[in-house]
């Protein structure tokens, strides 16, 4: 099934040029403006940004999710030398589940609640293997126990109902692992849950991903979340990347506005009782998006030259859209509140 | 900054039956605390800790099975119906989804008009004009009064929200998680708000959240609250700097914190399992099951406070023994 192609150097993923379109001819907008990135093998990538940024937009089009009728989806995404976004809904099935899962905020909302939570399993695994019903099982509460969900094959075949949410998260967590995907997409996977709860199933997907070199993408609006369990830190706004950058790195020293704005608002890196240095004003819709750089009208630093229309510049180590990044120097997370 | 007592809360419990079944829900178990007059008090606990039925309790929402709650001295469940409802515009809450909050068929303008209405606080000008001055208070301003909830972003409804609990002039404002829903830019626009308006009104706050970032900020006196009682109790900045009950210590510990690796505490403290139910919660102290440190003891007998530090209590048999700092050095040492 797989290509022979593959050398050694190709990352697992490669988006390039992806754009998506919601609604049709005149009336439509672009939700998603030029999106390119690239995810290697077992790597752990966060994508951060507000609500209506298109994170949770690109982790669907990478899945093949968004409706095919009101969308518009346009660019590259390659995976093993093929281009995802030209397989058809037969060839798109064998890649979901099998090679790039996802798992999303609400498990009660993702999982089915008239089958049990093995029986969910084991579809899965039966769609995608030639195997038999009690194998399925078996595997299935292999998976329950690799999640860590205690008394697996009593669970097997308990419903979504009787779970608790953190445990519905692991069960989650075990049907999208289930077949050992190379890519899973966490799309706020921690946020309706307790830190206590949210801290156990971050440890989870870390050791999972390095013990299976399952290359993880994890969309939050918690840079404390992208802290501990990412390598690389995509920011994006209003539907483009705005930075990428190795997370240590760009939690120091952030070069783009909207990057070091989103770190400066947390209530963790500031004094007591001090006023939190918000970012003014809110995320454009796509209807009315900016002529030039997209986050100029909420920018403190906007120049004349932020009327223009800003490419992701390359800098080697990081990649940066902003046109003033080599006069400014930016508060990143090293001027916190000292403890 | 600390008055007198506007809040003083003594064994308050609330209990909820279990249809069915003799058993009841211990949602609320026994707590005690007092709020000073013009300060923050915050309420930090995991889902299921009772926080969101104190905050409830606090504000007449729902009556104590048992014990007592004074405002300013008086008990308000002890006056009769409509000088409980006078009493009511005193103490207001403030709830965590901005959008289920507002009647999606009233205009903005008529939701914050709408207390006052009904406490009929003058002419329906001179209310309607009373209206206004506090959404443009609160940085909504008049092109948007007439608009529908639909037509507003969260953090603009939750404006809207603090307007409408506002307009009544109240001493006391619970609020119940009012910052989860919103993006960090916003919470920060909103929590700036709140520490703005505490001046200008004198406000009193009871903050209820499960986020220690942001209890941490606003707070003065904190709370960490678990399975319907309270662990541990104390200033604001001790409880973050300096926990001593365990299951303070693991909250703290499991906040990721934005930080990169080598400025990060590898202090962890892992907790196991979840929650225990609160129908029937565990003997002697309600953490050991999920306490790293749990001894004998703490089956057999419920710990006692005691004073960790000058002003500050924690309910733990080892408190502020060393026991903790002792063991937390040896987790270190194995991981």
């Amino acid at each position: 099934m797989m290509p022979e192609q593959i050398n050694g150097n190709e990352p697992l993923l490669r988006v390039s040029g992806l754009n998506v379109h919601f609604g049709i001819g005149a009336a439509a907008v672009r939700a998603i403006a030029d999106v390119g990135f690239t995810v290697r093998k077992g790597e752990r990538v966060g994508i951060v940004g507000e609500s209506g940024c298109g994170k949770t937009v690109t982790g669907l089009a990478l899945m093949g999710l968004l409706p095919r009728h009101t969308t518009h989806v346009t660019g590259q995404m390659l995976m093993d030398g093929r281009n995802l976004l030209e397989l058809g809904p037969r060839a798109m099935q064998r890649v979901r589940g099998r090679q790039i899962a996802m798992i999303f905020q609400e498990p009660m909302n993702a999982l089915d609640p008239v089958f049990t939570i093995g029986e969910q399993i084991s579809e899965t695994l039966r769609a995608h293997f030639r195997i038999g019903r009690a194998e399925a099982r078996d595997r299935a509460v292999a998976a329950l126990e690799a999640v860590g969900i205690p008394l697996p094959a009593r669970r097997y075949s308990e419903y979504p109902h009787q779970l608790s949410g953190g445990m519905r998260q692991r069960a989650m967590i075990a049907i999208a692992l289930a077949c050992e995907p190379r890519l899973l997409i966490a799309d706020e996977p921690t946020t309706a849950l307790d830190v206590t709860i949210q801290a156990q199933i971050i440890d989870l997907l870390l050791e999972l991903s390095s013990r299976t070199e399952t290359a993880l993408l994890f969309i939050t609006h918690d840079l404390g979340v992208v802290a501990s369990a990412c390598t690389r830190l995509l920011t994006m706004y209003a539907g483009e990347i705005v930075e990428d950058a190795d997370v240590d790195a760009a939690l120091v020293a952030p070069r783009h506005p909207y990057t070091s704005g989103l770190l400066r608002s947390l209530p963790r890196l500031t004094p007591r009782k001090s006023r939190l240095p918000s970012i003014a004003g809110q995320v454009p819709s796509p209807a009315e998006m900016p002529e030039g750089c997209r986050f100029a009208p909420r920018c403190a630093h906007r120049g004349p030259l932020c009327a223009n229309p800003v490419p992701l510049i390359d800098l080697g180590d990081r990649r940066v859209r902003c046109a003033r990044h080599a006069e400014l120097t930016l508060p990143g997370c090293a001027e916190r509140r000292l403890a | 900054m600390s008055g007198e007592a506007l809040v003083s809360v003594s064994g308050l419990t609330v209990h909820f039956p279990v249809r069915g079944s003799r058993e009841t829900v211990k949602a609320v178990d026994g707590v005690d605390f007092t709020v000073a007059a013009g300060t923050t008090f915050g309420v930090i606990g995991e889902s299921g800790s009772g926080k969101s039925t104190l905050g409830r309790a606090l504000v007449c929402l729902q009556y104590p099975t048992a014990g007592r709650i004074l405002h300013a001295g008086r008990d308000p469940f002890s006056l009769p119906g409509a000088a409980l409802r006078r009493h009511r515009r005193d103490y207001q809450i403030i709830f965590q989804d901005p959008g289920a909050a507002l009647n999606p068929r009233m205009t903005i303008l008529d939701s914050v008009r709408e207390p006052l209405d009904i406490a009929r606080a003058g002419s329906a000008r001179e209310r309607a004009q009373q209206a206004r001055a506090m959404l443009d208070r609160v940085g909504i301003g008049g092109m948007m009064h007439d608009r529908f909830p639909h037509e507003l972003s969260g953090g603009q409804k939750q404006r809207v929200n603090i307007a409408r609990a506002l307009t009544v002039r109240p001493r006391l404002i619970v609020c119940d998680e009012v910052v989860a829903a919103l993006d960090v830019s916003i919470q920060a626009d909103i929590l700036n708000l709140f520490a703005d308006l505490q001046q200008d009104f004198g406000l009193t706050y009871v903050f209820i959240t499960h986020d220690l970032a942001v209890v941490t900020h606003v707070s003065d006196m904190i709370a960490v609250m678990y399975l319907g009682r309270f662990v541990e109790i104390g200033p604001a900045e001790t409880i973050h700097g300096n926990p001593t009950h365990p299951y303070t210590m693991a909250l703290l510990s499991a906040e990721p914190e934005p930080l990169p690796r080598a400025m990060r505490s590898d202090r962890r403290i892992m907790l196991r399992g979840e929650i225990p139910s609160p129908i029937a919660p565990p003997s002697g102290c309600r953490f050991r099951t999920r306490c790293p440190y749990a001894e004998p003891i703490c089956a057999a007998a419920e710990p006692p406070w005691r004073e960790t530090t000058p002003g500050r209590f924690a309910a733990c048999h080892f408190a502020g023994t060393g026991t903790h700092a002792t063991l937390s050095e040896h987790e270190i040492l194995a991981s």
